[in-house]
């Protein structure tokens, strides 16, 4: 509070609201959108996208249900996003500790090459990840989406961690090693705690990812054992015409958890962090 | 702590060598000769789609009839485009459904060439062939062998909207170009938009169909024997391009999609149209009254050239994944009779308003639009497929880039063909 | 601490990194490069061309435009958008009435799905309806009213614009790194007077400079590979004035020239690895290429 009372002058303050609202108009008003059309009738939603529905489809959101058997597909969303976001998290923070923290020959060369993996363009490679996956026999099963997923975004999370990594004071971890750390307890006691911060942004990505990715949960599943939200929503497009309200009531219903996921999972670790003993 | 991260590193490197070792314990269920043979069936055909019911319905029925025996597993992949995608990379690592559907266009007629598809040629023949509307087995032949069963077809004649001719004082749907603009200005002048149209899309679809109408006039029943340099595709553009400017459509056309192009014609603002039957569940539940305003009609001609064309092609074809096993490959075929069996297709046709390409009669109480749609087609001086099915892909995804350049100024009727040309190498 | 045994450490914990990596990213960009040598339509026959691919593409007018484009993407990303998420999460750094609420919020298109997104962008700048030119006609400039997608000078701009204004995603990259930073700094520029702006200038952007050249990079990174949105508002249109590569990667592998395909493919990761490359020996020499520091 006392920062913010530090804005002297009333132009800044004013400056700085318009700012806030306009960014919070910007990125409020297609959820509000979305809402307000799931409520229509697909006639009105092409003739009248902006206007109030006539008369309330309550209907769309029970077609949503009843069509895409959505709770079946929310639990496997949630086991693979979960999972996925694990699996990468731990993979991705062992490799970018050892690049922040250490020297070895190729390093950069080695980091550079992994990092230069965030350009590649991931529809391209539907061949060969559907090769692969089932040369693992992976194919229609959730474990095969964890791992295509945690895979698909390590280039991101190395990247990111390794920034954050990089970030930590030298002097903490030394100060480790002299009270007696080994090489493992650097990373699970002093450079993991310190990079909390970078770990919950990655893991929001990967979460994010493996939550809206729709072409390799269509790619990798057959069945609804393994298959994902993003696939259910898809039963609203259908050859010659899409149920665009119906599929926006079940979009409506998907993000709602992911909203109250994503507020207490930042604000939990957040917390974590700040109430840790991190900062002092 | 010590011990614990230890343990954490080795139980993950385990996790990623056992997921092969595991999976394989999994996957490797020999299947007994005696049991019933399952064959999966991915399709599109599930969810909002309109044969979605009556599929699954003649699928249960096929299973119950073939208890013990057969059993045909339907995968739900919605969004035909995310299905193609699917089919295309199975296709190319080297793994087949047993039973799938694709659209027949130069592109797809492409899966022939592997040894991945199961041959029919010798099992079209007789009374399944008989069975058959004319030319479609033919039609699914390349090099002498049939590696696709023609199933679901579509024809799409121009709607109008009657009411609104009529509250423009025109009677009947124009038969030559001279009249239709004269028409045009006519709608025009009792403020309504006289066409639908789009680039959008992943085809420019209302459009594409149009060009296809204006060249079947101009070309007649050969018209797609003859190159893309014959100056009928210049003629038509020039057509095409008039029917875009002078407001002789939305202003939103030029990038606009199928909702666009289908939407202005549901809420009356446009008064002509093109489509299929497929739209015909729509256009009723959502605007009842164009519903029973809309008449069908052929294409103007273009002076010189035929009236009376129908664009009337191959929609979906089934196919099935080769097998070297006699009892798997009865079995798909035992499906495939039956999917194409004259009485169940009549029922998915009722039930859809889909249509097949099979000899089949409908029932009584089938919609008026759809029996105008068989009525039209049948009269028909002529059919021939759209331009869609005679172009490979890179082509059609180019015509809706080609027609904004062109009634954006960027190009001449020319260098609109030439765009084409250009990219079907 | 003992040498060789810190060595070993060190493969251990690449280990399962390099693994998925290699399983995942260079076993498959194995196959785009070697495919990008033949002509290949997904079966059959794999007919080696050499650079056929790569010369058509470059001889290509429409591959031209995408290019062209991704780099506008690029750029529009990496400073347009990275600068107003890093002006978004300094003021919420400083905890102003209901940051944590306008945090969510401005994190949210990020949750809801992109077609969603798309569809309300393509009836705000439908000429028809649209609410774009109906609020241009209500602030009595009609004259300026278009159909925005449909029109080759707008389209670019309109659809550019509305993503980069999605800053939700950056932001928090942002400002998870800000509040790493010690509060003791910004008390003790504020005890010597330093203005908020000069505190943010001076302290905040030198001590975020490894976040926010990464996240600079994967702007860019993103911009090259850009294709969703894109692909929903316009599929590259109107006359391939909005392509990028990613569309054209994708619209080749939908007509199964994969050869085509998998060189648009190579060309954008060879084009990206020179752009991130560049953009860490210009802006950040000090931390990324040279050694770290011990």
């Amino acid at each position: 509070m006392r920062r913010y009372n530090s804005f002297r002058s009333i132009s800044t303050g004013t400056l700085k609201w318009l700012f806030l609202g306009f960014f919070f108009l910007y990125t409020l008003l297609p959820f509000l959108w979305l809402i307000l059309s799931s409520f229509k009738t697909n006639y009105e939603f092409t003739t009248a996208p902006f206007s109030f529905p006539e008369t309330w489809q309550f209907e769309n959101y029970v077609k949503a249900i009843r069509i895409s058997g959505l709770p079946r597909l929310f639990v496997n969303s949630l086991i693979v996003s979960v999972g996925s976001t694990a699996l990468n998290l731990f993979v991705s923070s062992l490799g970018a500790f050892v690049f922040a923290r250490e020297r070895f020959r190729f390093q950069n060369l080695l980091l550079n090459i992994i990092i230069a993996g965030v350009l590649i363009p991931i529809i391209g490679l539907m061949v060969p990840y559907f090769k692969i996956i089932t040369t693992l026999r992976l194919y229609d099963t959730k474990l095969g989406l964890i791992v295509t997923y945690a895979a698909i975004n390590l280039p991101i999370s190395v990247f990111l961690l390794y920034g954050f990594m990089k970030r930590i004071p030298r002097e903490l971890e030394e100060a480790a090693v002299i009270d007696g750390c080994s090489f493992r307890q650097r990373y699970s006691r002093v450079i993991i705690p310190l990079s909390r911060m970078g770990l919950v942004t990655a893991g929001i990505f990967v979460f994010l990812y493996s939550w809206n990715d729709f072409i390799y949960a269509l790619l990798l599943t057959s069945s609804v054992k393994a298959r994902t939200l993003q696939l259910g929503i898809r039963f609203f497009v259908s050859q010659f015409f899409t149920d665009y309200t119906a599929m926006f009531a079940a979009i409506v219903i998907t993000i709602l958890p992911s909203i109250i996921i994503y507020i207490i999972f930042h604000d939990k670790i957040i917390h974590g962090l700040t109430s840790g003993s991190v900062k002092e | 702590m010590k011990k614990h991260s230890v343990c954490l590193i080795f139980a993950g490197l385990l996790f990623l060598l056992l997921i092969p070792a595991v999976a394989f314990a999994g996957g490797q269920k020999d299947k007994g000769p005696e049991k019933e043979v399952e064959l999966t069936f991915p399709t599109f055909w599930v969810g909002q789609d309109s044969k979605s019911a009556p599929i699954q319905t003649l699928v249960d029925r096929f299973n119950e009839e073939n208890a013990g025996k057969i059993r045909v597993v339907i995968e739900p992949n919605p969004d035909t485009d995310g299905y193609r995608s699917k089919i295309n990379s199975g296709l190319a690592a080297g793994v087949v459904p047993d039973i799938f559907v694709f659209n027949p266009d130069p592109t797809t007629f492409g899966y022939y060439e592997s040894d991945l598809l199961m041959d029919f040629t010798d099992d079209l023949t007789g009374d399944w062939a008989k069975s058959f509307a004319d030319g479609y087995i033919q039609a699914s032949t390349m090099n002498g062998v049939v590696k696709s069963i023609p199933f679901e077809i579509g024809v799409t004649p121009i709607w109008y909207n009657e009411d609104l001719f009529k509250k423009a004082g025109i009677n009947g749907f124009p038969k030559t170009f001279d009249e239709f603009w004269a028409a045009a200005d006519k709608l025009k002048a009792a403020g309504i938009v006289p066409t639908s149209q789009m680039t959008g899309g992943a085809n420019a679809w209302t459009s594409m169909l149009w060009y296809s109408h204006i060249l079947a006039s101009l070309g007649g029943p050969t018209v797609w024997e003859r190159p893309l340099t014959d100056p009928i595709y210049v003629k038509a553009a020039e057509i095409l391009l008039k029917l875009y400017t002078d407001g002789n459509t939305t202003k939103d056309a030029v990038g606009g999609d199928a909702g666009v192009a289908g939407g202005h014609y549901m809420a009356g603002n446009t008064a002509i149209f093109i489509n299929g039957p497929w739209y015909i569940g729509r256009i009723k539940g959502d605007a009842p009254a164009v519903h029973a305003a809309t008449r069908l009609a052929y294409a103007p001609a273009v002076s010189g050239g035929k009236y009376g064309a129908m664009i009337g092609f191959q929609l979906s074809n089934l196919a099935a994944g080769n097998t070297d096993d006699p009892v798997k490959r009865a079995a798909v075929i035992k499906f495939m009779k039956f999917l194409t069996d004259p009485e169940n297709v009549s029922m998915i046709s009722q039930a859809s308003g889909a249509m097949f390409a099979l000899k089949y009669e409908m029932g009584e109480d089938v919609d008026p639009l759809l029996k105008q749609f068989i009525e039209i087609s049948s009269q028909a001086s002529f059919s021939v497929p759209h331009f869609q099915s005679q172009y490979r892909i890179e082509v059609v995804q180019e015509l809706g880039q080609a027609i904004g350049a062109m009634v954006l100024g960027k190009a001449t009727p020319e260098e609109f063909v030439q765009m084409l040309i250009d990219v079907n190498q | 601490m003992d040498h060789y045994k810190s060595r070993k450490w060190i493969v251990v914990f690449l280990l399962p990194l390099v693994i998925m990596f290699f399983l995942f990213f260079i076993l498959p960009l194995g196959f785009v490069f070697i495919v990008s040598l033949t002509k290949w339509g997904g079966f059959g026959k794999m007919e080696f061309v050499f650079l056929d691919n790569y010369r058509y593409l470059f001889q290509n007018g429409t591959f031209r435009i995408a290019i062209r484009n991704n780099f506008i993407w690029a750029f529009s990303l990496g400073f347009v958008q990275i600068t107003l998420a890093t002006v978004v999460a300094m003021i919420l750094s400083r905890k102003p009435l209901m940051w944590k609420f306008l945090r969510t919020i401005y994190f949210l298109p990020n949750v809801i799905s992109q077609v969603a997104i798309a569809m309300m962008w393509i009836a705000i700048y439908n000429a028809e309806y649209g609410a774009l030119n109906r609020l241009l006609e209500l602030a009595g400039l009609s004259r300026f009213a278009t159909n925005w997608l449909g029109t080759i000078e707008t389209a670019l701009p309109a659809v550019i614009l509305q993503q980069v204004l999605y800053i939700g995603y950056f932001m928090i990259i942002i400002l998870a790194g800000r509040m790493t930073v010690p509060d003791s700094l910004y008390e003790a520029a504020d005890l010597d007077g330093a203005s908020v702006l000069q505190q943010e200038l001076y302290i905040t952007i030198p001590m975020l400079k490894d976040i926010l050249i990464t996240s600079m990079t994967l702007a860019m990174a993103f911009g090259l590979r850009h294709f969703e949105s894109t692909f929903l508002m316009t599929a590259g249109g109107p006359a391939n004035s909005t392509q990028v590569m990613g569309i054209m990667l994708y619209n080749n592998l939908h007509s199964l020239t994969y050869g085509r395909a998998n060189a648009i493919g190579s060309i954008l990761i060879i084009l990206g690895f020179f752009v991130i490359v560049l953009i860490r020996r210009v802006f950040g020499s000090s931390s990324f290429t040279t050694e770290i520091r011990q």
